[in-house]
């Protein structure tokens, strides 16, 4: 198709078009100017392609290493014993479970409370509705690093200090913003007509929000929880203030309490942590690259 | 949607909604309402201060304005932001999306192989990315990078000692342009095929159809971009704190770790919350232009 559109116009000028690299026939077998472009971009991809992963070779190789370093080497002995000692090392395995513990339970509570609010929010029009949205827009472009010290009082005056309980309502609190804006952009999907129906079968209003839209927007919830996970499992200035028990704390923080201490570092144990720390966030990638390219970009990539 | 009708509806909405706002009030809204008071207080964070804070006005902000030490953190911010967000995250991020991106005339192989690779910079925690760089510019002869100077016959070079902030721009900039590239490849990829078409027919170079045709089409999106990045590298902590934690001497101290150093290594509460009001205000400001850009969204 693209091809019949490839006929030059009537009255081309031929030095524009030489300059611009265009063929003047289509049936033109060899484009020096536009393969030589090609090149170039393949190299700039190339080298782009390498700036991105190059640094991830000390990780992939350091924790296999029996004698990890610092310094990128391959190893001279292959082991696994770095995540072996990280699963059998009282201290590695609480790391990973505060985590879990942490971004699990934060997770929780964002599903239900986004999946409510997003509901009525796409559900119901009210006065003040849109202005509520922005607002929590608005709310997003605060980042924990400008309040962190009222934060820190606020935390410490409900005993949330060294609580995992507390710690994980306001890093719950924290994903909010977003998971709110999904939720509601999910339920706008789902046609009113669909629970229209199920009242009209005999349905109450919440049973048909249970029962027919939640599983329609059910994916959305998904993508919604994994992005909700994923900021609770990355965050690394809240832990750092309110968990100073270092029984509580998790991965992020044990990585940068264990790289500070320079005098015994186990860069082993630092590289096999990292990747058991780096593994749900990879898959995440994988699974909700296109959820996240919506979330992220708030809406920049195709709609 | 429906209005709201009956008293059943106003409880379903009020029942629905109060969980998030209790979340939102308590752990983002409250804390910034607190920021701004405690900011006109001499609120520490041990000792007699601690307990029983005194209202002292306007002296916090006083001293930050009086302090050099803040004044270099802020400057320092912005070059940070100007550096990594708009010009590496943004600008640059686009042409090479351009060069990714399918169009008429134009396509290239394997760009699902370097999309997945341009992915995993974003997708490590920034303790990790903290963790890889520290290796990768470790200063000495050893250092990853050193080693390919040393290929060249430089080097070496003390990447997080004599060029600190340097480096952690190009770190912050390795995190966030692949995905921006990504982001933007599909952004340029949604422009219908026969607008670039026609513009190639009429003529157009590559670089006349970039700037006249996909920019002008995509200005909205890249405009939200921008604001997005911005915004969050205003409020970047962990991945430049982790690295250098603001050293050596003050050269990589972004106002995230000057906020947190004056609340928690100087025990100055009202003076980091007030440090933290004023970088609020900053993306507020930005914030309120970037929330106009979505209105169109609700």
């Amino acid at each position: 198709m693209s091809d019949d559109l490839e006929i030059p116009p009537a009255a081309p000028e031929p030095a524009f078009r030489a300059a611009s690299g265009q063929p003047t026939a289509p049936q033109a077998g060899v484009r020096p100017g536009r393969s030589l472009a090609k090149t170039g971009a393949y190299l700039i991809l190339v080298a782009l392609a390498l700036f991105a992963i190059v640094p991830f070779s000390w990780l992939l190789l350091a924790a296999f290493d029996e004698q990890a370093s610092i310094f990128v080497k391959v190893p001279s002995t292959w082991t696994l014993d770095n995540f072996v000692n990280l699963f059998a090392n009282q201290d590695g395995l609480r790391l990973i479970v505060n985590s879990l513990i942490y971004s699990g339970g934060a997770t929780l509570i964002l599903v239900v409370v986004a999946t409510m609010a997003g509901y009525v929010l796409s559900r119901y029009s009210f006065p003040g509705r849109r202005t509520f949205m922005l607002g929590v827009l608005l709310i997003r472009v605060i980042p924990p690093t400008a309040i962190i010290a009222p934060l820190y009082v606020i935390a410490a005056s409900l005993g949330f200090l060294d609580s995992y309980y507390g710690v994980t309502l306001v890093l719950a609190s924290w994903q909010l913003p977003l998971a709110l804006w999904l939720m509601k952009g999910f339920f706008d999907t789902v046609p009113l007509e669909i629970e229209e129906a199920a009242w009209v079968d005999g349905a109450t209003r919440l049973k048909a929000a249970f029962r027919v839209v939640l599983p329609l927007a059910g994916p959305g919830v998904g993508a919604a929880a994994l992005i909700a996970f994923i900021g609770a499992w990355n965050e690394f200035l809240i832990p750092l203030v309110l968990i100073s028990d270092p029984d509580k704390q998790p991965i992020a923080l044990g990585l940068f309490r264990a790289y500070i201490s320079y005098t015994q570092v186990d860069w082993g144990f630092l590289a096999a942590l990292s990747v058991v720390y780096v593994i749900p966030a990879v898959v995440f990638y994988v699974v909700a690259r296109r959820a996240l390219q919506q979330s992220v970009a708030g809406g920049l990539a195709g709609t | 949607m429906r209005p709201v009708r009956s008293w059943r509806d106003v409880l379903t909405l009020v029942g629905f909604l109060t969980p998030a706002l209790v979340l939102l009030g308590g752990f983002t809204i409250w804390p910034a309402v607190w920021a701004v008071y405690q900011s006109f207080t001499n609120k520490a964070l041990t000792g007699f201060e601690a307990r029983s804070p005194r209202f002292v006005g306007l002296e916090n902000y006083a001293r930050l304005l009086g302090d050099p030490d803040f004044h270099s953190s802020m400057l320092r911010t912005f070059a940070f932001v100007l550096l990594s967000a708009v010009i590496g995250q943004t600008i640059f991020a686009f042409a090479i999306a351009y060069l990714m991106a399918d169009r008429p005339r134009w396509r290239l192989g394997f760009t699902p192989l370097f999309a997945a690779l341009f992915l995993l910079p974003l997708a490590v925690p920034e303790a990790v990315a903290a963790l890889l760089w520290a290796s990768t510019a470790n200063g000495t002869e050893e250092g990853l990078l050193n080693r390919g100077l040393g290929l060249i016959g430089l080097g070496p070079v003390e990447w997080l000692q004599a060029h600190a902030f340097e480096t952690v721009t190009v770190v912050n900039i390795w995190r966030g342009i692949p995905f921006a590239m990504v982001l933007f490849a599909a952004a340029i990829e949604s422009i219908p095929r026969t607008v670039l078409e026609a513009s190639l027919i009429d003529g157009a170079s590559a670089w006349q159809q970039f700037r006249r045709v996909v920019v002008p089409i995509l200005r909205p999106q890249i405009l939200t971009f921008l604001m997005l990045t911005t915004i969050t590298t205003f409020g970047i902590f962990g991945l430049v704190f982790f690295l250098t934690r603001g050293g050596p001497g003050n050269v990589t101290e972004i106002i995230g770790i000057y906020i947190f150093q004056q609340a928690f290594q100087f025990f100055q509460i009202g003076l980091g919350s007030a440090a933290g009001v004023l970088l609020l205000l900053v993306l507020l400001l930005l914030g309120a232009y970037y929330v106009w850009l979505m209105r169109e969204q609700v």
